[in-house]
């Protein structure tokens, strides 16, 4: 036997009876919420998610100031990918003076790590085995790479560090040795793929001292904590030559970084406005439902207002009524949302730590306080409308 | 000892504003009822008889004319003060009695008191046993009979002490022996002091009324 409560939220405990009544109704009336709910969260977190894997997979793409000797660009604006892959390409050029190192260096070690390194193309073997590869000398391989087996030495003198596919091709591991015009160096170590951004692919990478090579340096990096710092990086060195021929070229990529975070923003704006509609959709309907049942129950109603039952609780029932279909459709909607980011997690190779990502569990109590707040307004006409009736009128149906 | 009277209308006239004419509803009704008096109002349909308890019950208000209840002047309350006067001091009984499916016997009687906190439970125990449900406190209208239900809105009408009790057609829907039990409880409420106005085509009613009125076109034979 069901119990009134006396003194405790009666209003609610009349709204939840109330609900009830018309179990399909309510049911579908709570479905255009849920769905309205998941669409802002689930959009909400797919489109963090994209976000979030896209800034990761540029790793530290916006800390990271890359000088290479001569230039096509001159200072160039630094932020278009053409000058990017100038760059990767970059073997050919002859190398950057002694003087210029000395410079760079300077200005660059005020805000970060300098990292000169030469590359060049070289064939790699073992055994009968061979391979082209990148090839790569620095003494501070540690400021560049992580190691995915074996360690990375923190002042590289001898041996060489492999990157995934060549090591995979020739069949090296930590310990194995490999063969480059002629000289034997020992595996110390395979590099981490994707880990780092950077004007090497790493999958093809072979890393040695740079006593090894007689070239001078073909590219410098600088490696700094903010993107502040990589643009005032940048900005120094690009004054500090200026006017001495187009002697370097810099590229420093914060700028592309707020771009994407920007068309990321704006990507999730847009998917956010998607879930919005349906949610204004599922607001109508509670106001059609809320008009429905209030109307049949208009006799009711007014009897209630006939005993004595003021304007103001009449309105706090139907707007309760509507609140708790906004709860319970919001709930159950979040839920769904959280489920789905969670299957997404298990089938793809998302992270399910980047489905729980703090933001995302923001976007799921947003959804959620979305779908309450449009229930509470689409309550509020039908209530008013239910209040102000003249008794006399709603008794009489 | 000069009791002040329950309800007393004086010269009360109700014009509805039609599109092409005015229709009047009352035309200058002068009625009284006096404490723990049983009174009934015949009249045919259209006879003005539901809009004059709709006036008595202040859910609709007078074009002209003074209403007082219990000696004070309620013509012109805000809506506000309406809904507190009929809180304070009346009861209605309706032919579909309204009570509420989804709640039990007890719960309805209850409900009139359970939004302000006041919460008479026990109150509303003691009416309902009163009215012989003791027994069907925990059933729900869909579970009770015509009578049963019209006793719980008997119960449900007396749960804020009030001192006039408004019926429209009380005994509408019920038979003969039903309508007898429900009107011998009108006449134990009379005993209480309790004032009742009934308004019926029932001609039942009026053996047991202490006055009998006719309305006809608004007017009060």
């Amino acid at each position: 036997m069901g119990v009134l409560p006396a003194h405790r939220l009666p209003v609610v405990r009349i709204a939840v009876r109330n609900l009830g009544r018309n179990r399909l109704r309510t049911g579908l009336a709570a479905l255009g919420i849920v769905i309205g709910v998941m669409a802002i969260a689930t959009l909400g977190i797919l489109g963090t998610v994209l976000q979030l894997s896209a800034t990761s997979a540029f790793g530290g793409v916006g800390t990271q100031v890359v000088v290479t000797p001569g230039g096509s660009g001159g200072a160039g604006d630094g932020s278009s990918l053409d000058s990017l892959s100038a760059v990767t390409g970059g073997g050919d050029t002859e190398g950057f003076s002694p003087r210029d190192v000395q410079r760079i260096r300077r200005i660059g070690e005020k805000h970060g790590t300098v990292v000169p390194m030469v590359t060049a193309a070289g064939t790699v073997s073992r055994g009968q085995s061979e391979q082209i590869g990148v090839l790569a000398g620095t003494d501070n391989p540690q400021a560049l790479f992580s190691a995915s087996d074996g360690r990375i030495p923190r002042n590289h003198r001898q041996g060489a560090l492999v990157g995934h596919d060549l090591a995979e091709n020739l069949g090296l591991r930590v310990g194995s040795t490999v063969e480059i015009d002629g000289n034997s160096y020992r595996v110390l170590a395979l590099l981490e793929e994707g880990s780092q951004f950077l004007p090497i692919a790493t999958g093809n990478a072979l890393v040695l001292p740079e006593g090894e090579f007689t070239e001078p340096y073909s590219q410098i990096i600088v490696r700094t904590e903010s993107q502040e710092q990589a643009a005032a990086v940048a900005g120094e060195l690009r004054s500090a030559f200026d006017g001495r021929g187009n002697r370097i070229t810099v590229v420093e990529l914060s700028s592309l970084l707020d771009q994407i975070r920007e068309y990321f923003g704006l990507l999730n704006a847009v998917l956010l406005a998607i879930g919005s509609i349906s949610l204004v959709v599922a607001g109508v309907s509670i106001v059609n439902v809320m008009l429905m049942s209030t109307s049949e129950r208009s006799e009711e109603l007014g009897m209630l207002r006939a005993v004595g039952v003021g304007r103001t609780t009449v309105m706090r029932m139907v707007v309760a009524e509507a609140l708790l279909l906004g709860v319970l459709g919001g709930l159950a909607g979040a839920m769904l949302s959280l489920l789905a980011g969670v299957g997404l997690s298990v089938v793809t190779p998302v992270s399910l730590e980047l489905v729980l990502h703090p933001r995302n569990v923001a976007f799921l109590l947003l959804a959620f306080c979305f779908g309450v707040g449009t229930s509470l307004l689409s309550g509020l006409y039908p209530a008013w409308k239910t209040a102000n009736r003249r008794p006399v009128e709603a008794l009489n149906g | 000892m000069a009791a002040t009277i329950p309800l007393e209308l004086e010269a009360a006239t109700k014009r509805y504003e039609g599109a092409n004419r005015a229709v009047t509803a009352l035309d200058g009704v002068d009625f009284r009822v006096g404490s723990g008096e049983f009174v009934c109002l015949f009249g045919p349909s259209g006879s003005g008889k539901s809009t004059l308890l709709n006036v008595l019950g202040l859910l609709d208000s007078l074009t002209d004319g003074t209403l007082w209840l219990e000696g004070k002047d309620v013509t012109a309350l805000s809506v506000e003060e309406r809904t507190e006067v009929r809180r304070e001091y009346l009861g209605f009984i309706f032919q579909d009695y309204h009570l509420v499916p989804t709640l039990t016997a007890v719960e309805n009687v209850e409900l009139p008191t359970v939004f302000d906190g006041r919460g008479e439970r026990e109150r509303a125990e003691e009416l309902l046993d009163r009215v012989g449900l003791g027994d069907r406190r925990g059933h729900k209208p869909p579970e009770l009979s015509g009578g049963q239900c019209q006793r719980v809105a008997i119960a449900r009408s007396l749960i804020n002490r009030p001192s006039v009790l408004l019926a429209d057609e009380p005994t509408g829907n019920l038979d003969r022996d039903t309508g007898t039990v429900i009107l011998d409880e009108f006449q134990r409420i009379t005993e209480e002091g309790v004032s009742v106005v009934v308004v019926t085509h029932d001609q039942l009613v009026s053996d047991y009324a202490d006055r009998r009125f006719d309305l006809v076109d608004g007017d009060l034979g």
